[in-house]
């Protein structure tokens, strides 16, 4: 393909007019009309404004061959295409960079999870998406509080790309040829629905193969599919021996349990006080409404307001992400300007983390064991 | 009277962002320029040198200005050129360069003519290696021994671990030599 319809293409993508990337890129509209029907060559430089503004990188306009666009799965998204392409771009520059990170530190790693053994997506019930819960809860060692290690364990064990930023919408996953499994977070979220859309979009990317078909390229879920995660997310993130001890112990001989200590339970299980009620209809066998009336009550109940904490602020960006751009930048194979791109800091400060000590990573200094 | 022009010590020489930052934070830009011919890849000198001073709130470096005064020329590669660079050294994958280190390195390559390369940036040093383009490769620290301007004496006394170590002799030739070994490592066994 040449470089003038991959112009066409990242414009296209990320839903610009000619207007709007003029007005983005400094470059006139003729101009880039010109380059996109290749009746004009563009300079290096204009190709590489053009890539900041289309959110792309330098390879995708000179390779030859390119994967396929990854399909993005949307939680709650925005009304507006534009600022929908705009944060999906976003969201697969900072993908590519990590899978570039993990191509020049030789860590392309592919997870296997454990798989739900049902081909087609009429097949899957709710039963089947509370087993399947229970399973990975046991796989991934998620103890008896899954919300605290979650996070940790999909990104540094099962090599999940997960970023934070803030957007309109809840969640983002993908499954993708080129940089494999990532979920997008909004950062703005409170820590428990975080938890829960986390666990929400995991069963997304673990049955990807079985909603949606590579080829169809359809993004949209259907309610059922929606349904099944919200029952994954809870079975996963509320293990039902687990709340029910909690839950028994605060009621003690009473048999009563106030709004006051659920909610503490829930802050426990880092999930809201709904979705703990929720999960009470289930492990008590409690009736629907009787739950639906508590969380109605439970929404003018001044004392539930807690304050944020800064320890519920995530980075931007996962650790490993930043781990291996510290060490691609170490062993000299990511360049100073392009670690402080990636990392989102300045040149001056990227520049602490280049230290050239010869034998830092040789044999002299490892620990030996025997 | 007659005026004798007298020739610059490097008529072929390509800057790039670090060493140009450097020589403005050491005062000596005006006087290097007088004594160099000096060309820059307009992705350098419009972007990276921009994105790396504007920020602490100061007045950022302002090449174009110098170019203007034709005191430097700055040069706009066509992207084809860069295209062909990409296809013929097939680095991808094996080291991750900025787009005004590509711009720099995909011209040096195009060109017939013997271009020095000073940079500040161990990729740029350990491509030029890999490309068996050592010879073209050069650090600050030389450049300005040689046209006369003198390197801060503190740089004799650098170690790696410094922060100033990027523009030294050592730096260059240590990483230079690392991409020479990657070249050695790459050749298919005959």
């Amino acid at each position: 393909m040449d470089i003038g319809r991959r112009l066409k293409n990242a414009r296209d993508a990320i839903g610009y007019t000619l207007e709007k990337a003029e007005k983005e890129s400094g470059i006139g509209a003729s101009s880039l009309s010109e380059f996109e029907n290749g009746k004009r060559e563009p300079k290096f430089s204009q190709i590489s404004r053009l890539a900041e503004v289309y959110k792309r990188s330098i390879d995708f306009f000179l390779t030859d061959k390119l994967p396929a666009e990854p399909v993005m799965l949307w939680r709650d998204g925005p009304g507006s295409q534009e600022e929908k392409k705009e944060t999906e771009a976003e969201f697969r520059r900072l993908c590519q960079q990590y899978h570039k990170l993990e191509v020049l530190m030789g860590e392309v790693k592919r997870p296997r999870f454990h798989e739900p053994d049902i081909s087609k997506a009429e097949e899957f019930s709710f039963q089947r998406a509370a087993s399947f819960a229970g399973e990975l809860r046991n796989q991934l060692c998620l103890g008896d509080i899954p919300s605290m290690s979650l996070r940790q364990v999909l990104e540094e064990r099962f090599y999940v790309k997960i970023f934070h930023f803030g957007f309109s919408g809840s969640a983002i996953s993908t499954v993708s040829e080129e940089f494999g499994l990532a979920v997008l977070l909004n950062k703005s979220s409170k820590l428990w629905r975080r938890n829960y859309d986390l666990g929400h979009e995991l069963f997304h990317l673990l049955t990807w193969h079985i909603f949606r078909k590579v080829s169809s390229g359809k993004a949209e879920p259907t309610e059922l599919e929606e349904k099944l995660a919200n029952a994954f997310a809870s079975r996963l993130l509320l293990p039902a021996d687990s709340v029910r001890e909690r839950v028994d112990t605060a009621m003690g001989a009473k048999g009563k349990i106030s709004f006051e200590q659920i909610d503490e339970i829930a802050r426990e299980f880092g999930v809201s006080l709904d979705a703990l009620l929720w999960r009470m209809v289930y492990i008590y066998n409690m009736p629907a409404e009787e739950i639906q009336r508590y969380i109605e009550r439970a929404k003018s109940v001044e004392v539930l307001r807690r304050p944020a904490r800064r320890s519920d602020i995530p980075d931007d960006l996962p650790e490993r992400y930043c781990s291996l751009a510290i060490r691609a930048l170490r062993e000299g194979k990511l360049s100073l300007m392009q670690f402080a791109k990636y990392t989102g800091i300045s040149y001056k400060n990227a520049q602490e983390y280049l230290t050239d000590e010869e034998g830092f990573t040789d044999e002299e200094i490892s620990i030996s064991i025997a | 009277m007659r005026r004798v022009s007298r020739m610059k010590k490097f008529q072929f020489l390509l800057l790039d962002a670090g060493p140009i930052i450097k020589l403005f934070e050491l005062n000596k830009w005006d006087a290097f320029i007088k004594k160099c011919d000096v060309t820059i890849a307009s992705t350098v000198a419009e972007q990276e040198v921009v994105f790396a001073t504007k920020e602490d709130g100061k007045d950022y470096i302002d090449l174009l200005h110098y170019e203007k005064q034709n005191l430097i020329k700055v040069i706009d590669v066509d992207a084809s050129v860069v295209k062909d660079f990409y296809d013929k050294t097939s680095l991808t994958g094996k080291y991750d360069i900025h787009e005004g280190e590509e711009e720099t390195l995909a011209f040096l390559c195009s060109s017939s003519q013997s271009w020095r390369v000073c940079s500040a940036d161990h990729v740029v040093f350990r491509v030029l290696g890999k490309l068996s383009r050592s010879d073209q490769a050069i650090s600050l620290e030389e450049l300005l021994e040689s046209v006369g301007l003198g390197p801060p004496p503190a740089w004799k006394n650098l170690n790696p671990t410094d922060r100033d170590w990027k523009y030294t002799k050592g730096f260059r030739k240590r990483w230079t030599q690392k991409g020479r070994e990657d070249f050695i490592q790459d050749q298919p066994l005959v």
